[in-house]
């Protein structure tokens, strides 16, 4: 089952995650929603990412293949070029670049998509809460026997009102 | 007008970000309807350029290169207006860019997608320009990888993709958030725009992380593809042109006359819009020193670039820089000088001086002076006869001169259509907040 409880201050919020924490829950049992981005110190809700790997990633694929492809595109047909090399690495450098930097582009925006949730629901069967300005709600995902005593710990840190859906 | 704006009330700083797009007064009409008009000629005068062909453009040997090419590359400057100085603010986390980084950024978009296509324009048989795209024609042969023309290809191809995702993930939550109460179409719109954003802190942990990638990575394209642009020219063994530090130079140039397009697009939102609230005198105090830096690091490349030639006397050069400075070009040459570098100078770095209207004035100066100092760059190079016999002049048709003036009226046109679809300004980033943690 889910709890969803609203909160009006961030430091209220800490307060619920450490203690939801310490109560057994993991991050993956917990999300939080806002109109605005919230940031919390390291250690209350990690979200670890490998975005930055995929960029790197992704650079490396299309700038190999765009160079490869010059490559063998040049050396499919050998035109006369006056004793001047079929491919050099100087003028192939800036297609190289230019792709390298379009992989990465990509990557990072395919991995937004991905990491994020936006094109890979974790959890489509979970409420997602309505928010309003200046409000956060924190969904917490327990056995509904244990319920109760999330509540509780919800209610001591200051939330506003928590609700139970199945 | 308000000292802190981020103080405000949030409903309040929606609601005042979220109007302007469901209401459109008279002067908005006209406006598009006139640039509309502009354009529809801009387009018929390309038709007649392209029923009879490159004949009906002032182009004519040895001056092959002309109007199409100096907007080409007057509007891949403008482009750095945005990405570039959003990308810049953002990575250093400078809090006053909140206002103003979706504007830069829309700037980049359609100053792309315009100048992206005057080389096409430019080849004048348009319906050719697949040949660029790599692919072997009927004898096996592929595209000479080795030219500048194919450099350009992928910088701006890399740019534009680029640019439109830096601009589309911020307006994600934004259009999330508008999915909710409007009309009908704009609500189906926006609901598939967002991609379903909830809010959540994966979202955001997400959404912040890809901006700040793609802000590093767009640095990097932004300046490579002022530089390729640059190459364009520096690659030939042509006088004043075949220069090292050609690259640069055009990068400051582009950035200059992106800052002086974002001032302009910034005080024509603040008065249309109604949005004095949010664009305060501090944005373009902070706008008008940088582009009084770009003023001063513009006229440091400018001096190093006509010192070399003058003090080299190569005579094939010397004979440029003389129509440039005491010829035929020399009074476009000095004006370019003084609304370049004179009057920034006077306006935006005298404090008492400097002012949104002063900031809006010498901007309309630096538009002027950087296009001129773009034909002072194509044009002069191509006339000077580098043979006795080849003596020539270039004067731009009305079809060339129709175009350019429908590609700003293009550029209005599509940023008015932006600003009624899209909040101008990024309403999640403006929360608000105090002003010590703005400091």
């Amino acid at each position: 089952m889910f709890l969803i409880s609203e909160f009006r201050s961030k430091d209220a919020l800490v307060v619920a995650l450490l203690a939801l924490k310490k109560a057994g829950l993991t991050p993956n049992d917990l999300a939080i929603f806002s109109e605005e981005p919230i940031e919390f110190r390291k250690g209350i809700l990690d979200r670890p990412s490998h975005m930055s790997k995929a960029a790197v990633a992704g650079a490396v694929c299309l700038g190999t293949a765009a160079t490869s492809f010059v490559y063998y595109a040049q050396h499919n047909y050998e035109i006369v070029t006056g004793g001047m090399p079929i491919f050099s690495f100087w003028a192939t450098g800036i297609i190289t670049y230019e792709m390298t930097m379009l992989g990465a582009i990509f990557a990072t925006f395919f991995w937004f998509l991905w990491e994020s949730g936006l094109i890979r629901k974790r959890d489509p069967a979970a409420p997602v809460p309505n928010i309003g300005p200046a409000s956060m709600s924190l969904r917490v995902r327990c056995e509904t026997g244990r319920a109760d005593t999330f509540v509780e710990i919800l209610r001591a840190a200051g939330c506003i009102k928590t609700e139970r859906v199945k | 007008m308000a000292e802190h704006p981020e103080l405000l009330p949030y409903g309040i700083i929606r609601e005042d970000l979220f109007r302007p797009l469901s209401r459109a007064g008279r002067k908005w009409w006209f406006t598009v309807a006139v640039c509309f008009l502009l354009v529809l000629a801009g387009l018929a005068a390309w038709g007649v350029q392209l029923r009879d062909g490159l004949g009906v453009t002032g182009l004519n040997r040895p001056v092959f290169w002309g109007l199409y090419i100096v907007d080409f590359v007057f509007w891949i400057g403008i482009s750095h207006a945005g990405t570039l100085i959003s990308a810049i603010l953002r990575l250093t986390d400078a809090a006053w860019r909140k206002p103003v980084t979706r504007a830069a950024e829309a700037i980049t978009l359609f100053a792309l997608m315009i100048g992206g296509l005057f080389p096409i324009i430019h080849l004048g048989r348009a319906w050719f320009f697949y040949w660029l795209i790599p692919y072997p024609n009927a004898r096996l042969m592929w595209p000479n990888f080795r030219s500048p023309l194919v450099w350009d290809l992928t910088a701006i191809v890399t740019y534009v993709t680029g640019s439109a995702i830096y601009l589309y993930l911020p307006l994600i939550p934004d259009m999330a958030q508008l999915g909710a109460h409007n009309k009908p179409w704009r609500r189906k719109l926006y609901r598939a725009l967002s991609l379903g954003w909830t809010g959540s802190d994966r979202e955001w942990h997400a959404l912040e992380m890809a901006m700040k990638l793609n802000a590093v990575i767009i640095l990097a394209v932004a300046i490579s593809v002022h530089t390729v642009v640059a190459w364009d020219f520096s690659m030939s063994i042509a006088p004043t042109w075949h220069s090292s530090i050609f690259g640069p130079y055009f990068v400051v140039g582009a950035i200059f006359s992106g800052i002086g397009a974002l001032i302009i697009v910034m005080a024509t939102l603040r008065h249309t819009l109604h949005l004095e609230n949010y664009l305060i005198k501090r944005h373009f105090d902070n706008m008008s020193k940088l582009m009084l830096t770009m003023s001063l690091l513009w006229f440091y490349f400018t001096m190093s670039e006509h010192i070399t030639i003058w003090y080299g006397n190569e005579p094939k050069e010397m004979a440029v820089f003389g129509q440039r400075t005491r010829g035929d070009y020399a009074f476009w040459f000095w004006t370019m000088v003084v609304v370049n570098f004179v009057i920034p100078v006077i306006l935006l770095g005298i404090k008492k001086l400097r002012s949104i209207k002063t900031a809006v004035i010498a901007s309309v100066g630096v538009l002027i002076g950087m296009w001129l100092e773009r034909y002072l760059i194509v044009i002069p190079t191509l006339v000077t006869p580098r043979l006795a016999s080849a003596t020539s002049f270039y004067s731009p048709s009305w079809v060339e001169l129709m175009i350019t003036v429908a590609t700003f009226a293009a550029m209005i046109m599509l940023y008015l259509l932006f600003a009624r679809l899209f909040p101008i300004i990024a309403v999640w980033e403006y929360k608000p907040h105090s002003p010590e943690e703005e400091d």
